[in-house]
């Protein structure tokens, strides 16, 4: 790319970033919604927000489970890194892979299949009613919501904390175990500390989704009326009885305010965390340390955890998609049956959110890969105030939860008059899903650029290549595998995304994860729970895909 | 005729200066090297010259073309220079052929299909590989890559040629062949080669003319051989070949000589730092240059045998003359007392 090329194409990435985040600030300075004719700037959007005891309430839950949620989840992932990349633990190559499962499934999904087992008329909880005559736990509390936060959260710090353990050499462990450290001492005395910094950003990584909740706490939450602060901006809609759009902002900003920092934050610590593993990055022969009898309680605990977090939620929910009823006394061969899935497809909404999630994840997903790919190019070798200026940019939209994405694009389109005929079309929800994943999908690209040495470049320049055609004639056919490769990687991640398309829902733009939401609001569990197992399935084809074609791309 | 000139480069990144004023010309079918230590600017400069860096100030001209020129702002992007370059890496494109590899120069050139195969055939023929344009990269030794990387630069027919440490991804025994026939084969073209290396010896093998770099700065610049036998500074004849060092003072100069003394022993060698009488100098003489003889005389010293390595084709004698060391080549000797002479004229005072 040329130098005006590159620039163009920043220039345009700013706008569609700060397009939205400059309309939310703007409307929570008026006291009605921008498109109205009469609206005056004013402060009583913040001055209602803030004198709300229930914003407050959000707050401190958001803040509480965010604390609570990291605290269970980075020790848990950390000492599985450690367990899965450094020991002898018996099936480590069929546990792996099952341990990312719950980063793949959308977290409302999740919390539905929490609530089909484990809720007070779950299949897990009347089983344990049948044996003890009562259910030793509450589903709906703050504190489950807290544990369950944190169990599905280990698998960002496990994948974190795991990749730096492999670049560790092995000798460091070895010789703490030649002066006499035990299995756990080297875990806790040597390997963890080294990768400190990786785990540290984990930790803030895991924070900041915590504070960014919306799945878990909209189902488990309202039943005692937990609200964090994304249930706080969903429920705001109905506030006041009219959409109140300068609350929302409020919110909106509110939210955003809490969550640069902590984004700023992730990118400092992730700079450092690289810079501290590079330095011994040449990994050495690895073998694995022995930890003798205590292999099987460390796989009892494993087993124990993904039985919580990934077996029964999802295999109570897809058996809840395959009965008519559940209750006390009813027996599971004589309800068996697929009515559910029958009923979806008399709703033609349903229908067309499955047709458009698969559109908006294939079509739309590589259509965003090349996005992030043209972004990725513009900055690409080349050091100048615009790829800075780019650096800070990503990090902008990272602050932004999925739902308020969706409803700061949902703005654009309506604020935009060439833009409003396409708000009721699934050019909408692209454009949000693009610019929610920005930041993954930019590293996701960048990855794969980094694995190309300057030197091919640079060949092509000198046999006479322009900046163009080493682009197209070297660089691209150079990361064609890392591109397919991202390009899986968007389309689970857009097939499994509810939050952002919550607010751009209207006829014509329905996507699974965004009826999901609206469905479980009006208590359809059948149909909810069959939508979810369809999800379920689909995400399960695209993991499939993923590993056969890493499979091929390495073999 | 002058085929690459560059005047007064200078490059910096940042506050650091890489590029401290390079002024030198190239001539027509000349393979010259630019031997330095890493850091010392060789790199900078040879990419500065194919277009890869942008240096801050001077000029670069290609036969009468100036490709780069601070004053007036110009700097010709690398591709319309038409040079080519042999990247330490070969940097071998992994998704093509050796075929495409080498045919990618052509066809940027729009050469008609018909002469890029017969072209590409030949220049691949002529590094020995007419055999393996069909095999990927990652399929052919390391020797056989540089091969490639080589024909791919060569295939267009630039006017001068670039090679950055060409030899040093390739294990001792293949470096010495590709020595030689890297060598012939552009004295055969009749090319304009310049390259870049961190070994004296392989610079002093391959090149007609060598410029040694320091700090960003030419040291000197000559033949290997004027290299070797007249070197003008103290780091120069360090870095051409192996010493013995004296540290001591002069005391006496005359005709071009000056007088050092060794534990003792007084020492005429050739004045070549210009140090005053009773300044601090280093005398340097090469290895081979130091005789065991049967006894005292002009410009000897008496030494202790310390130890003695066995090289195969001759023996290393490393001998103690008061607290220093002194080595020499020679054949086997007897444990003891020993005279050394030193010639005063491959005896250098800087």
């Amino acid at each position: 790319m040329n130098r005006a090329t590159r620039i163009a194409v920043i220039v345009a990435m700013a706008i569609a970033v700060l397009a939205p985040i400059g309309l939310v600030v703007y409307q929570s300075f008026l006291d009605g919604p921008f498109f109205q004719p009469k609206t005056a700037f004013t402060f009583s959007a913040y001055e209602f927000v803030l004198d709300d005891e229930d914003f407050y309430e959000a707050l401190s839950n958001s803040v509480v489970i965010a604390f609570g949620m990291t605290a269970i989840a980075v020790p848990v992932g950390a000492i599985l890194a450690f367990l899965m990349t450094r020991t002898d633990l018996p099936g480590r190559r069929w546990i792996e892979p099952v341990i990312l499962v719950p980063m793949f499934v959308s977290s409302v999904v999740l919390a539905f299949g929490f609530v089909v087992s484990l809720g007070p008329a779950g299949f897990v909880s009347l089983w344990v009613k049948g044996w003890l005559g009562f259910v030793p736990w509450y589903l709906y509390s703050k504190w489950t919501l807290i544990v369950i936060a944190g169990l599905t959260h280990v698998p960002h710090v496990f994948l974190y904390t795991s990749s730096a353990l492999r670049s560790l050499g092995s000798d460091v462990e070895e010789a703490a175990r030649m002066t006499g450290a035990g299995p756990l001492r080297v875990a806790l005395t040597v390997s963890l500390p080294m990768v400190t910094p990786n785990i540290l950003y984990a930790a803030v990584l895991v924070f900041f989704l915590g504070f960014e909740l919306f799945g878990l706490p909209l189902v488990l939450g309202d039943p005692e009326g937990i609200l964090v602060l994304a249930t706080y901006l969903y429920k705001l809609t109905n506030k006041l009885g009219t959409p109140s759009y300068q609350l929302m902002a409020v919110v909106v900003v509110a939210i955003i305010c809490i969550a640069l920092p902590l984004v700023a934050m992730q990118r400092y610590l992730l700079r450092t965390a690289n810079r501290y593993v590079s330095v011994k990055g040449k990994a050495s022969a690895q073998r694995p340390v022995t930890i003798g009898f205590w292999r099987w309680p460390a796989v009892a605990v494993i087993v124990g955890w993904l039985a919580f977090t990934v077996v029964i939620p999802i295999s109570g929910l897809v058996l809840r998609s395959f009965v008519s009823s559940w209750g006390e006394g009813v027996h599971l061969s004589e309800v068996l049956t697929l009515d559910h899935f029958r009923e979806l497809t008399h709703f033609p909404n349903l229908v067309r959110g499955i047709v458009n999630t698969l559109l908006i994840a294939s079509v739309g997903g590589a259509l965003s890969v090349g996005v992030y790919t043209a972004l990725n190019l513009a900055a690409h070798r080349w050091q100048s105030g615009w790829t800075r200026l780019m650096d800070y940019l990503v990090l902008l939209p990272r602050a932004m939860p999925g739902l308020v994405a969706g409803l700061a694009i949902f703005w654009v389109f309506l604020f935009t008059p060439f833009l409003s005929p396409m708000r009721q079309t699934m050019v909408a929800i692209w454009v949000a899903y693009t610019l929610v994943w920005l930041a993954y999908g930019m590293r996701l690209v960048s990855g794969a650029l980094l694995q190309i040495g300057p030197e091919l470049e640079e060949a092509g320049r000198v046999v006479g290549a322009s900046a163009g055609r080493v682009s197209r004639d070297l660089t691209l056919p150079l990361i064609k595998v890392g591109l397919i490769s991202s390009w899986l990687l968007i389309f689970i991640t857009f097939m499994r995304e509810y939050s952002t398309g919550v607010y751009l829902l209207s006829p014509g733009t329905e996507v699974i994860g965004s009826l999901l939401v609206s469905l479980w609001g009006s208590g359809a569990v059948d149909l909810v729970t069959a939508l979810s197992t369809v999800n379920i399935a689909m995400i399960g084809c695209g993991l499939l895909l993923m590993s056969l074609f890493g499979k091929r791309s390495h073999g | 005729m002058a085929k690459l000139t560059i005047d007064d480069l200078h490059l910096s990144y940042g506050s650091n200066h890489i590029l401290k004023g390079i002024t030198a010309t190239f001539a027509q079918g000349e393979i010259v090297a630019l031997l330095g230590r890493s850091g010392s600017g060789k790199t900078t400069l040879l990419r500065s010259i194919a277009g890869l860096e942008e240096p801050s100030k001077g000029a670069i001209t290609i036969g009468n073309s100036p490709v780069f020129d601070g004053a007036a702002g110009l700097n010709v992007p690398s591709e319309k220079r038409g040079l080519g370059l042999v990247f330490q890496s070969y940097a071998l494109w992994p998704h093509k052929t050796v075929f495409e590899n080498v045919a990618y120069g052509l066809r940027l050139r729009n050469v008609p299909s018909a002469d890029i195969a017969q072209r590409v055939a030949a220049v691949l023929e002529g590094v020995g590989l007419g055999h393996l344009g069909d095999r990927y990269p990652h399929q052919m030794s390391g020797g056989q890559q540089q091969r490639v990387a080589l024909a791919r630069a060569l295939v267009y027919n630039p006017p001068v040629i670039l090679l950055d440490e060409p030899l040093s991804n390739l294990d001792a025994k293949l470096r010495e062949e590709a020595r030689i026939w890297i060598r012939s084969l552009i004295k055969r073209m009749n090319l304009t080669a310049v390259f870049v290396t961190h070994d004296q010896v392989e610079a002093m093998a391959i090149a007609d003319r060598i410029v040694l770099l320091d700090g960003g700065r030419i040291v000197q610049a000559g033949t290997p051989e004027q290299l070797y036998t007249e070197p003008v500074s103290l780091f120069a004849s360090e870095f051409m070949g192996t010493n013995n060092q004296i540290k001591s003072r002069v005391q006496d100069k005359r005709g071009g000589y000056a007088l050092i003394d060794l534990s003792g022993f007084p020492l005429w060698g050739k004045d070549r730092g210009g140090k005053a009488v009773s300044e601090d100098a280093t005398g340097v003489i090469r290895l081979e240059q130091v005789s065991v003889v049967d006894g005292e005389g002009e410009n000897c010293v008496k030494v202790e045998l310390e130890t003695s390595l066995y090289l195969g084709s001759q023996w290393e004698h490393v001998f103690r003359c008061g607290d220093l060391t002194l080595r020499t080549f020679g054949r086997a000797l007897a444990p003891g007392s020993h005279w050394l002479h030193l010639p005063p004229e491959q005896l250098w005072v800087f």
